[in-house]
Order: C-alpha cells, then structure tokens, then sequence
C-alpha cells in the first residue's frame, strides 16, 4: 500500500489516475449511445481513422496523438452528415471509412518512410505520457458529455428511442444525431489517448453495455455506466500498480470481468 | 377512379365549417419524384377518416406531408386553419398532432411505459431544460387508464407485448392532449385478437373525445364505423366514399349528403 501512496506522489502517476477516473466517469456514458443506435461497427471505424489521422500526424512532422484526435473528430462529423444526406447505410459508410482509412495510412507510410512502428504506437496508448494539457482536454471532453445528456436529455432518449417518433414530435433528430456523432469521435479520440486502440472499448462501449443489462430506463443506465467505468478504469488503475502491469490491459482486464459477472448476474436474475 | 386534382376540398367533405386539414392539389415525393399526385383533401374538427391504399399508393408520403416531415412539391396546405409555409409554421403544427405508427421493434434501451408515454408530450408542454412537471405526470396517468394499460406502468416497455406496446403508442399519442391523431397502419402486425382491441379502444376514443382522427391503412376498414373512407391509388385520392354514418351525421346536421 505504500508503494502505492508513494507512487500517486509522482505527478505523472496522479495525471494518469485523474485521467483514467474522468474518462470512465464521462466517456462511458456513450457506450449507451453506441449500443442504442447501434454504431458498434461505426466506432470500430473512428478507430482505423485515428491510425490514419497518427500517420499522417507524423508525416507532417508533428505528434500522432493530434493527428488522431484532429482526424476523428472530422471523420466523425462526416460520417454524420454523409449518412443522413446522402442516404448511406452505416455498413456503408463503415466500409468506406474503415477501408478508406488503412489504404490511407499504409500509402503515408510507404510514401514518407514513416516508421510503421510508430503509428502502431496509437494502438497501444501510454497515459504516463499524459500532459496537463491532455488531461485538462480530457475533463473539458467529460464536462461537455455530461452537459450534453443534462441539458437534452429528453431529446436524446427520443432519439435513441425512436427517431421517427422523435421526428414526428419535432425533436431536430440530425442535429441531435450528428452532435452524438461528435460526442463520440472526440470520446474515441480521448480513449486512443489514454489506452490504445485496442482498449478503447474497455472505457466507451463495455460499461455501457454491463449497465444496459440492469437499467430500468436511461437515466439508470447513465448512471450505471459511469459507476461501472469508474469501477473499470479506478480498478484497472490500481491493479497495474499493485501487479505491476500496464494500467490500459489492466482496465480493459477489469472491464471485461465486470460485462462478465453482470452478464452472468442478469442471466440468473431473468432465470430467477 | 377520378383523381383528385379535379375535386375541391369542400366537396371532400359536403360540410360547411373551418376544416382542420385542407390540401389543394399537394403533390408530394422523393429526390424530385412525385409519389402523391394533386391530392385535395379536407378533414373537418371531430372527423375520422379513413385513408385504405395498397403499399406505394403513397400514404406514407401523404402521412409525411401532413406531419411536417416532408415539404409538399406543390399545392398549398392549410392546418388548423394556418396556412403552412415554412419550418416555423410545421413546428406550431407538429404541438398540435399526435402521431401513432405502425408497432415498432421494442427498443434497445429501457424505457417504462409510464415513461414512453410522458415522451409523448415533448414539445408540448416540455423541452430542453423545462422538464416534465407533476401536470405531465397527470395527463399520463389519465392516458394509461384510458387505453386500459394503468397496471403496466412501471413495466419495461420491451417486456410487453405487441398490442400491449400499441396501446403505450396510442396512449403516448392522445398524452400530447392532440387536437388532430394521425395514425399509420396501427394494427399491421398485430395478431386479430389485440387487433380488433386496439381498433375498438380507437373507435371509443374518438367518440368519447371528438378527436380529429385520420387513418391510413392497407386493409379495408369498417366503414360503418368511419365518417368517410377514402381510397388512394398510385398517389391519387379517389372522391369520398360516404358510409351510412356520414349520412346520418351530415343529416342530423342538415349538411349536405
């Protein structure tokens, strides 16, 4: 335990901790969005831009982690737009995107001799390497999610409900859609940074889907996934340090327990 | 058949007084194709209407036009006596509707039935940060006791069944307290059972309230039970067919026949 009292003194360590307790606080309250407009596949797309958006990052000659972030969020908004203006399926869009992307990304590194290594980095995440800057980027990304859901929340659960309900009501159901759509690109963007690409489900979409199986409504099932994403990432945090293992495994490894034993749970409660 | 285009809204109806609805030679479609062809149309307060056409004889596009989901190519439109022009004048209409659809997939997230109802009334009486006061609360329990699902509540809406899930519909609808129901297919899918239940709880409803109602559908309706059932064909609404209750209606009001 003192080791890990001395270890929260270092600042780095303590950014980390901040960093990983306000993403999955935050961030996992998208996992209910991901899983009610069933954007699985989109989400796995915004990740293959963000190796895209690495690389051509360090092609240009600054950092990787901004060329991610910058290159997700725009896809992001794209996304939101093409597939409502121009009547796309998601599997399209995805498709085209996600293909798109890695043709990209490996044409940047062939043409600039760009280690490939480099931008692999991106799918590994390091949050030691956490700035002040990132983490003051992180918050804010949280403060406007939780606002988001505050502030709209009828709006948004008309939209995740039934968008031609919602419609019919008069909801702006794109400008509500394209604004989730945001809301997630910058979350993916956030979560490459902080555990990888890999890992990134561990904070965004793996609470949100273990709330989902006890919510009574969506409330609840914010609620639960930002507990659940605390529990993950605070978890994970303090496992690494106590096991001496990396902090994104460990979470993603806490994570991934707690979608099982909830699974689990609400399989025996609906037997029950 | 004899389209539309020729008829004039008044002789729709054969009544006098401010219609709710008035089309005059609205054509409406997609991508610049027209699916609805110069369709007149005027539906009087208290009405209930029947629309019967077979898939893509445009009803949904007719539907659409009249929720304000879609701009008509031509024609002129009139609601509630306002003549609708522009996104601010579709927005007043739309607190003015109650929509029920055919029945949905249950959703993907939980939501009680109590509350899918309350969802009814955004726009109307709350939005954004005014949220739902204890008035709201009211109106919904007054709408579950009326379609007869009081005791389903606090009940998950995916939980029930497929009439059930229709009855919230139709309680989430008349909860926007709707001065004109527009409904698409509300039966389709429905076993005969909550069917016939459904259509019953309806036909009551609008005797008991006088709502305006116009429905649309692709079975043929009890038309004793309708003020008028009118058929659309290929994007064109054929004259009125009057049942024997609009004659009597129209008799007891010494309208025309």
């Amino acid at each position: 335990m003192s080791e890990i009292a001395a270890a929260l003194s270092i600042p780095v360590i303590r950014h980390a901790l901040i960093g990983m307790l306000v993403a999955g606080s935050t961030l996992s309250l998208l996992g209910v969005v991901i899983v009610s407009l069933h954007l699985t596949a989109i989400r796995f797309t915004l990740i293959h831009v963000g190796l895209l958006g690495a690389a051509a990052g360090l092609s240009l000659g600054f950092s990787s982690t901004a060329g991610a972030f910058t290159l997700v969020l725009l896809a992001s908004v794209l996304m939101g737009i093409s597939g409502r203006r121009m009547s796309i399926s998601a599997s399209s869009v995805t498709g085209l995107f996600m293909t798109g992307s890695l043709a990209g990304a490996f044409l940047l590194l062939s043409r600039t001799g760009v280690p490939a290594m480099e931008v692999f980095g991106v799918f590994a995440g390091n949050i030691l390497l956490m700035t002040r800057v990132d983490l003051v980027l992180v918050a804010v990304l949280g403060v406007v999610v939780v606002a988001a859901f505050v502030l709209a929340f009828r709006e948004i659960q008309l939209v995740l409900l039934d968008s031609e309900l919602a419609r019919s009501l008069g909801v702006p159901v794109d400008l509500v859609t394209s604004f989730l759509f945001v809301l997630l690109g910058a979350g993916v963007a956030a979560a490459l940074r902080l555990v990888g690409a890999l890992l990134v489900d561990a904070i965004i979409l793996l609470p949100g889907i273990a709330a989902l199986r006890f919510a009574r409504g969506l409330a609840s099932a914010l609620v639960l996934s930002a507990f659940f994403g605390v529990l993950a990432c605070g978890g994970g945090f303090f496992a690494a340090l106590y096991f001496d293992l990396p902090i994104g495994a460990s979470a993603a490894a806490v994570s991934t327990i707690i979608l099982a034993l909830s699974s689990a749970v609400s399989a025996i409660q609906k037997r029950g | 058949m004899m389209p539309s285009a020729a008829v004039t809204p008044e002789s729709l109806v054969g009544v006098t007084g401010e219609p709710l609805i008035r089309l005059q030679g609205v054509s409406g479609g997609y991508n610049g194709k027209a699916v609805l062809h110069e369709v007149s149309l005027a539906v009087r307060r208290g009405e209930l209407v029947g629309i019967v056409g077979q898939n893509g004889a445009g009803k949904s596009t007719l539907l659409k036009i009249l929720l304000g989901l879609l701009t008509p190519m031509s024609g002129t439109m009139e609601m509630f006596g306002r003549r609708i022009r522009d996104a601010g004048d579709r927005a007043w209409m739309q607190k003015r509707i109650g929509y029920l659809a055919q029945i949905q997939e249950p959703p993907a997230i939980p939501v009680t039935v109590a509350d899918t109802v309350l969802l009814g009334r955004w726009g109307r009486s709350f939005a954004g940060l005014r949220r739902p006061g204890a008035a709201d609360r009211e109106v919904v329990r007054r709408h579950l006791e009326l379609t007869g699902i009081a005791e389903l509540a606090k009940r998950d809406l995916r939980s029930l069944s497929g009439g059930q899930r229709q009855r919230a519909a139709l309680a989430r609808a008349l909860a926007r307290e709707p001065e004109l129901l527009l409904m698409d297919e509300p039966t389709t899918y429905l076993d005969k059972h909550a069917r016939n239940d459904l259509m019953r709880r309806i036909l009551d409803i609008h005797s008991e309230s006088g709502i305006t109602m116009l429905l649309v559908t692709h079975v043929e309706l009890p038309g004793r039970e309708f003020d008028r059932v009118l058929h659309l064909d290929e994007g064109l609404l054929d004259r009125a067919d009057r049942t024997d209750r609009t004659d009597r209606t129209a008799s007891d009001e010494g309208g025309a026949p």
